[in-house]
This record gives structure tokens, sequence and C-alpha cells, in this order.
């Protein structure tokens, strides 16, 4: 029969059933014959059982949503910021997804907000049009409009809406029209009435926030659409020409009101973003 | 924020299972921080990381144990930085200042079967009450359900002191647990 020392290695995979049958047996046979050893194995088994038992109680802490929306947007901020060197490919920034896991995808904090790969097939389907609307307000950052290309503008405001989009999913922020209109007001000194009714477009005001990464000057508003992301930026003091620009897997309405620049972004077709854009450009006022 | 070198790496599905293992990342993290603001700090600087290193996980391998070793390799870094608990998180003599007296003549027992009675918050606590090695261990091994080798390659320890860490760790745990609730105990309120 082996020695005490020489079963000592052997019983962590004894108890946890990962010995081979040979040395399995040659454990057994000890057992039988040494009850010191036999109570070490029965009280490590008792433990064991015990925390296995525990497992879903003792997994129960659950990280803070804010931790989980900077982790998920490490990718889109820092994709944000490389795009300035034109390094980053087109496609990472629309493709960053929160926590897409089946398990989890009824969780609040994770309920489909950025667009991806299943949304793009779902849009295949008969378009429906419930849609809700998220409204972000905040300084996404200090735009030097005047300095930039039109294509890298959108590109940094795509960043942006899928960033905010993903900080919104983690804190489920709803704030009512009015309210939103008063952070127009006083933050962007802009006296707006966002569009009444907005299900004549299949939007829904859902709500709003300030941006985390915000150092000023952009008014971002952001809409579900089909439960899939829309933003609506305004960048005030700004004149760009109309248009519609494909950026980094998703498409840019461009217009603008006087000295205020609107940029309608959006993983959603071509045509939906037209559409979205004109409903928004002709009841925003 | 500094630059993301390897971002390109990340895909869309590399970014979707990395993040589903955070909320253990995070308990793990609390684990060794014991301070949330710490511990969502590890976290964070944990995904950076993998993001950066993308490009070298390797796919089919498990990748919640390449994240947890991503971490524990981050907190031990930040330990030495601190210049805290430099030798006791790995050595030895963690594992030799915790000796435990021969078992005593236990076989099944009441004691083993008041165990199962035992609740949540008793044992967490009891977890909590133990040298950082050895709860580390056992918790890799019993909650998380990591192998032996997952483990080594976290704790950057060899496979046979993992082994015993788990070994004296359950032991602890047992010992702990069994004097919180004394035998002929059971119907008094403790």
């Amino acid at each position: 029969m082996r020695s005490c020392e020489s079963i000592d290695p052997l019983v962590t995979p004894y108890i946890d059933r990962e010995l081979p049958d040979d040395d399995r047996q040659a454990v057994d046979q000890h057992l039988r014959a040494c009850p010191p050893c036999h109570s070490r194995v029965v009280a490590e088994q008792a433990v064991r059982d015990l925390i296995h038992a525990r497992q879903p109680e003792l997994n129960k802490k659950e990280a803070p949503p804010s931790l989980h929306a900077r982790c998920a947007a490490l990718t889109t901020g820092l994709t944000a910021a490389r795009d300035h060197d034109g390094v980053v490919k087109p496609a990472v920034i629309g493709q960053v997804v929160p926590l897409p896991l089946p398990a989890k995808a009824s969780h609040p904090r994770t309920g489909a907000p950025l667009s991806r790969r299943t949304v793009w097939t779902a849009r295949l389907a008969p378009f429906a049009l419930a849609a809700s609307l998220v409204t972000v307000v905040g300084g996404a950052f200090l735009y030097q409009a005047t300095k930039r290309s039109t294509r890298i503008m959108a590109a940094e405001l795509a960043a942006d809406h899928v960033k905010c989009f993903a900080m919104n999913a983690a804190l489920g922020t709803r704030q009512a029209p009015s309210a939103v209109e008063s952070t127009m007001l006083s933050s962007f000194d802009w006296r707006m009435h966002l569009p009444a009714n907005p299900s004549r477009a299949g939007l829904e005001l859902v709500g709003a926030r300030p941006c985390l990464y915000g150092e000023g000057k952009i008014a971002h508003i952001m809409y579900r659409h089909q439960g899939r992301p829309v933003s609506l930026f305004m960048l005030p003091g700004t004149e760009r020409a109309q248009g519609l620009v494909e950026v980094l897997g998703h498409e840019a309405a461009i217009w603008c009101v006087n000295d205020r620049t609107f940029v309608l972004v959006s993983r959603e077709p071509k045509q939906d973003v037209e559409r979205l854009a004109a409903f928004v450009r002709s009841s925003l006022h | 924020m500094p630059p993301l070198k390897g971002l390109r790496e990340v895909s869309p599905a590399f970014e979707a299972e990395a993040l589903a293992s955070l909320d253990s990342l995070y308990r793990a993290a609390l684990r060794l921080t014991r301070v949330p603001a710490d511990a969502e700090d590890l976290v964070q600087e944990t995904y950076l990381k993998a993001f950066r290193a993308a490009e070298s996980f390797e796919p089919g391998t498990n990748m919640r144990a390449w994240l947890f070793t991503i971490l524990h390799n981050t907190a031990r870094n930040r330990f030495r930085d601190r210049a805290r608990d430099t030798v006791s998180i790995d050595s030895d003599v963690v594992d030799r200042a915790a000796e435990l007296p021969p078992p005593g003549g236990i076989v099944e027992t009441p004691e083993t079967r008041l165990m199962r009675d035992t609740l949540a918050p008793d044992l967490q606590a009891a977890l909590n009450e133990l040298p950082d090695a050895f709860r580390e261990a056992v918790w890799l091994r019993d909650v998380e359900e990591f192998s032996y080798a997952e483990i080594a390659a976290m704790l950057s320890i060899p496979l046979g002191t993992v082994m015993s860490r788990i070994s004296r760790g359950r032991r602890l745990l047992f010992q702990k647990l069994t004097h919180l609730r004394p035998v002929g105990l059971t119907n008094e309120h403790a």
C-alpha cells in the first residue's frame, strides 16, 4: 500500500474526480486502511460540495453598470482616437458589442443597444416601425469643424454615436421631451422643440443624459430604430454642405439650418436614414 | 488613455466573449484588492491589456482563463509596484505559514453533515478570512471551475502547488466552518 506522503499530492484531484483509474484505486485502498487520511478527504470533500452547492450565491455580486459601460466603450473610444491617423479599419467601429451572450440577452444592461450582425439580418425582415428615441444631450467633444473634412467629422460622430449608446444602455436613462428641450436651451442656448409625435416616423422618446466624455460643444441626440441606434448631432456655429456620407459602417446624413449643422448617424439602410433625416429636419423646430 | 496597439485584431466576437466575463473578473478583482474602486480599475486595465493583446489569444482555448491570467498578472504587478505583499503572495512560505494540525479522526461525522447546511454568507465570511493564496486557489477551482493548469498559469505557480493550496484551503475552511457551528448546537441560535 502507498504511504500517506505519496497519497498527499493525489488528494485534490481525487476529490475533484480527475484521477486516472489506477491512481484512484490506489487512493481508495489507502483510505480504507488509513483513518487520518480518510478524515482529511472527507473534510475536503465536504467543503468542495458545500462551495459547489452555494456557487450561485457566491457568484451573485455583479460589476457596476458603469464599469460594464467603460469596458465596452474601450475599443470604441480608442478606435475613434485612432481614426485621426487613418489607421483603423472602417468596419471596426460599428461592430463594438457590449455583452451579447445569449444567456444575458434580455438583461436590461445588455438589451441590444448596438447594431450588430444579427440586427443587420433582422432588418431584412418586413419593416416594422416600432422604434424608440433616446436622446442624449451633452457635449460630445469640442469639434473644430472648419479644420476637418466632412468625412472625418462623420467618423468622429459615428464613434461618439456608438460610445454614447454603450453608456446609455448601461445606465438605462430616460428623459421626458421637456427635460431634453430645457437642457438644449441651457447647454446650447438653443430654443428648440423635439419632433412632436415622433411615432409618426416610428420613433419614441426614451430619455437623455450628458455624455461621459463630453467637453462641450455638440448636442448629441440619440434615437433607436427597431431597437437600433440612430443619433442626431447638432453642431452650433458650423456650416456644412448637405449630403449623405458612408463612414465606418454608418450612414451620416448632413444638413444645415442657419448656422447649425445637423448630422444624423445610423447603421440603418440608406433609404431609412434619409427618411428619418427628412422627418427630423421637417419636424424639429 | 494610451493608444491601443493591436486593436485592429479585436473582432466583435472576441470583444463580446471577453466582456461576457466582466462580472466574474470583477469578483476576482474585489477579492484581490478588497476595494471596489481598485477592483474597477483593475478590471478596466485587464480589458485594455486584453484588447491590446487580442492577437496573442489562441482561438479555441478558454478566453475566461486567459482574462483571469491577465487580471492576476496585473494585480501582482500592482502589488509589486506598491511594495506590498511582495513575497507572501507567491512564496511557499505562505503555504508553510498555514500549517494545519494533523487531521484528527474525522470520518463521516455530524460536522461534515452540518457543513451542508452552511449558508452562503457564512461560507463567504470564512473564505474572506483565508490567506489570499489559499482563498484564490480554492475560489478559482471550486467557484470558477478552472483547471489546475489554468490556475497555475493565473497564479504563476507550479501545478503541484495549485493542488496543495486547494487542499489546504479546503481544510482551513472546514476548520473555520465547523468551529463556527459546533456539533450539538444545531437547534440553538448561533
